[in-house]
């Protein structure tokens, strides 16, 4: 029989894990609600953060691997929404970052003594809080 | 208006009332404050969902929310909370009293009629429940004969629920 807190925190990376590829997919589909001047100069930086959401789901998705189980995901998404300004792309974006910020801060304490996921968790958190700074110095 | 653009015009979506519903249940014990980590989990969508939701729901004056990023139900978001809660109830045991509706089924039909309900048909519904459940011998009566009512339908095409074509077999073929 499986440890109760292992199953808990496997379950807690299949959440993370959805949270990081459901801001893929929203990233992925803003940037393309973007038009003109605002494209242009939004576009690197969209791009980076759907890159870089896609990145931390795979080391999510790793260390799930690690701990003996497949990736589960469950996401129920349906996004539309006509053309968008930087600024609301841009509060979307602090959404996403806030939530992953704040999911990975909870997850701390479980994986505290596991040094490969402590050490993980520990710079998400810092990536999380950097990328959450920048966005809400944009908006200002 | 055409009717079913009403559903557009609806102050309650699904989504919205099940948000609701979900941050009056959470919030019970914490002075009305849920956390969106639990709603996303009681609502088995992301954090990121939930957050997105709750930005629509927050301008419609339905939610506070405090600087921790917790939020709790504003006094109009409650009040439409209560009223979601009391058409399911209605609702549900409608189908389950008086429909002989199984709880399970029950239980899924009334939260997906809920939010569709209108407050005077949901009013009604419930004094027509009032007088079916209740000792008035005419009460006690009708339940018991339509306990017995047979189901199948009559032959001749008299029917004066479905006016000449038989819903009973509509819906049966839609079932398939």
């Amino acid at each position: 029989m499986k440890d109760p807190k292992r199953n808990e925190l496997v379950e807690e990376l299949h959440r993370l894990m959805a949270e990081e590829l459901e801001a893929f997919l929203r990233y992925f589909q803003l940037r393309y609600r973007l038009r003109g001047v605002d494209r242009l100069a939004a576009e690197n930086f969209f791009d980076k953060a759907r890159e870089e959401t896609l990145e931390h789901a795979e080391a999510i998705a790793s260390h799930i691997r690690v701990l003996g189980e497949t990736p589960k995901l469950n996401i129920k998404l349906e996004v539309g929404g006509g053309a968008i300004s930087l600024k609301d792309a841009l509060a979307d974006a602090l959404i996403f970052e806030q939530q992953a910020l704040d999911a990975y801060k909870d997850m701390l304490p479980r994986v505290e003594g596991d040094p490969g996921l402590e050490d993980f968790i520990r710079k998400q958190i810092a990536t999380e809080t950097e990328h959450v700074q920048e966005i809400t110095m944009l908006l200002e | 208006m055409e009717t079913w653009k009403e559903f557009d015009a609806n102050e309650v979506t699904h989504s919205v009332a099940h948000h609701l519903l979900a941050i009056h249940e959470l919030g019970r014990e914490y002075g009305g404050w849920a956390r969106v980590s639990d709603i996303a989990r009681q609502l088995d969508i992301t954090r990121g969902s939930v957050s997105i939701n709750l930005r629509s729901i927050k301008a419609r004056g339905l939610v506070a929310e405090d600087d921790r990023r917790q939020v709790k139900l504003s006094p109009k978001g409650l009040r439409i909370a209560h009223g979601l809660m009391a058409k399911k109830t209605a609702m549900k045991a409608f189908m389950r009293q008086v429909l002989g509706i199984a709880e399970d089924e029950a239980d899924v039909d009334s939260c997906k009629i809920e939010h569709l309900l209108g407050d005077v048909m949901a009013e009604r519904l419930v004094h027509l429940l009032r007088f079916l459940l209740s000792d008035d011998p005419a009460a006690v009566d009708a339940m018991k004969r339509f306990r017995q009512f047979k189901k199948e339908c009559p032959e001749s095409k008299t029917c004066p629920v479905c006016d000449g074509q038989c819903l009973i077999e509509e819906l049966a073929a839609a079932a398939k």
